[in-house]
This record gives C-alpha cells, sequence and structure tokens, in this order.
C-alpha cells in the first residue's frame, strides 16, 4: 500500500449538491441588491468621503497650528523690541540729563 | 424557469469566460477544499457559495484562467482556515454521521478512504490545508506556499509530520497493513 496513491483516492475532488451553480447564481443576483440595502455608514462612497474629509480637516489643522505658531513668535519679538525700546529710552534720558548738569 | 439577473462583470480578457461556466468548472475544487479542510458538507458548501459570491465581486482584478485558478484555491484554503479557527473557539455539533458527497470517480478502498479522511480532519489546522492542496490539488510544496503565503521550508515540515502521524494512525487504526 502506498499512502501517496491512498491520499490521492481519498482527497479526490467531490462534486457539491446538484443546485450548487443555480444557488451561487442566485446569490449573486441578489448580491446587489444586498449592497445597495447596506447602512450608509458602511458604503464605500461613505468611507471615500469621510476618508476626504479627515484628510482635509487634518491640514487645515496643521496649518491653523503653523499660523498660530508664526503669530506667537511675532508677538514676542515686538514685546522684546518693546522693552528693549523703553530700556534705550531711560539710558538716553539719564544720559541727556548728566550732559545737562554737567554744561549747567 | 426563472431567469436569473447576473450584474454584468467584465470578461476574462484572456479566455472570454463567464461566471456561470467559471463556476461550473471550478465548484468540485472550491467545495472539495472546503469539505476535506473542515469536514462538514452544510459549512463547505456555504463557503464554497461565498468563495464564488468573493469571486464575482473580484472578478475584473483577474487576468487570465490561471489567475483565477491561483486565486480561488488561495481564498478557499484561508477562508476554511478561518471557519476551523472560529469553529474551534466555538465547538459545534460534529456533523460526522452525515452522508459524504458524490465523488467525482470513485476508486481505492472505501472503507480505508474513510479512514483516511477522518484522520486527515484530525490534523492541526496548517497541515490539514497542506495535505489538502498537496493529494487533493496535486500541488508541490512551492505551490502551496505561494497560496497559503508561509515558506517552502515550512510546507515541507509540515507536510512530513503529518505523512508521519497519518501513518501512524492509520496503522494503529488498521492494525496489520503495512504501509
Amino acid at each position: 500500500m502506498n499512502l501517496d496513491d491512498e491520499l490521492r483516492s481519498a482527497l479526490r475532488r467531490r462534486e457539491p449538491s446538484p443546485d450548487f451553480t443555480a444557488r451561487v447564481l442566485a446569490r449573486v443576483s441578489m448580491a446587489p441588491v444586498m449592497a445597495a440595502q447596506r447602512p450608509w455608514f458602511s458604503r464605500p462612497a461613505t468611507r471615500w468621503v469621510a476618508a476626504m474629509a479627515a484628510t482635509l480637516l487634518l491640514a487645515a489643522g496643521t496649518l491653523e497650528y503653523r499660523h498660530y505658531q508664526g503669530e506667537r513668535a511675532k508677538s514676542q519679538v515686538l514685546l522684546a523690541m518693546h522693552i528693549a525700546a523703553r530700556k534705550l529710552n531711560r539710558a538716553q534720558k539719564k544720559v541727556q540729563m548728566i550732559t545737562h548738569r554737567s554744561n549747567s | 424557469m426563472t431567469v436569473l439577473q447576473i450584474p454584468e462583470r467584465p470578461p476574462l480578457k484572456a479566455a472570454g469566460l463567464d461566471f456561470a461556466t467559471l463556476v461550473r468548472q471550478h465548484q468540485a475544487m472550491v467545495f472539495s477544499i472546503c469539505w476535506h479542510v473542515l469536514h462538514d458538507r452544510a459549512v463547505a458548501e456555504e463557503l464554497a457559495q461565498d468563495v464564488f459570491l468573493s469571486l464575482h465581486q473580484h472578478l475584473a482584478t483577474l487576468e487570465s484562467p490561471e489567475h483565477v485558478l491561483f486565486w480561488l484555491r488561495r481564498v478557499t484554503s484561508n477562508r476554511a482556515l478561518d471557519v476551523l479557527r472560529r469553529r474551534q473557539r466555538r465547538p459545534m455539533v460534529s456533523l460526522e454521521n452525515a452522508p459524504e458527497p458524490v465523488a467525482v470517480s470513485s476508486t481505492g478502498d472505501p472503507m480505508l478512504n474513510t479512514a483516511l479522511r477522518k484522520l486527515v480532519a484530525a490534523l492541526p489546522e496548517k497541515a490539514r490545508a497542506i495535505v489538502v492542496l498537496r493529494y487533493q490539488e496535486d500541488l508541490d510544496p512551492a505551490e502551496i506556499a505561494r497560496i497559503l503565503a508561509i515558506p517552502v521550508g515550512t510546507v515541507k515540515s509540515q507536510l512530513q509530520r503529518a505523512l508521519a502521524l497519518l501513518r501512524e494512525k492509520l496503522s494503529r487504526s488498521l492494525g496489520e497493513i503495512r504501509l
């Protein structure tokens, strides 16, 4: 006895029930109807729209965050310049007072 | 007789085969893989129908009859293994006593064939699929590896282990038979 041959014989192809093809074709003909009856959130088009919306939101969020960071840096630079200007102003006033005293 | 309205799909570029012809051509192969892996006729028929339904949805992406054959073998094997895993998590009532499907051609000892099918059905899931693809579909280890997306070495070692196990169990259950 050869196990390979016996396995080939035991595992040979078998036919399904005689109405198998008809049942497959019936299910296939019903498939588009079932697809149309799917809930809106599970339809491929809805998924695409959701994915596009999520991508757009993400892009808009990234742009907005970058804009916010730019504005913040700008206001910090302006504040620093303002502080520096005030200090320079004070120093200039002191120099002017000392000059005025020494002249009089 | 009711005429079924089959939704239009682009025919296979190479052969121009229509869907009904493809079903008739491959139903024995698809059903037999399911039946030999699952050992449950009702579940095997249901799964085979699901595979063909999926084939209909993917028909536009398949380019040749060889591509269809490869696709069917891969999808059928993987889905049968999925069902097997789900069933092992949630055991069902065994249908061992259900009548066996009609064989294409009856050869060999029927009792030995039945014993072998039961022993194959008792193999670990991956080994079972490998044995079915090897002996039902007459595929070599490289082709089985492509279908199951596993290394060729794994296929060879699992096949050797499965055959050794089958030899041992068969000689134990049939007594004096020399393999």
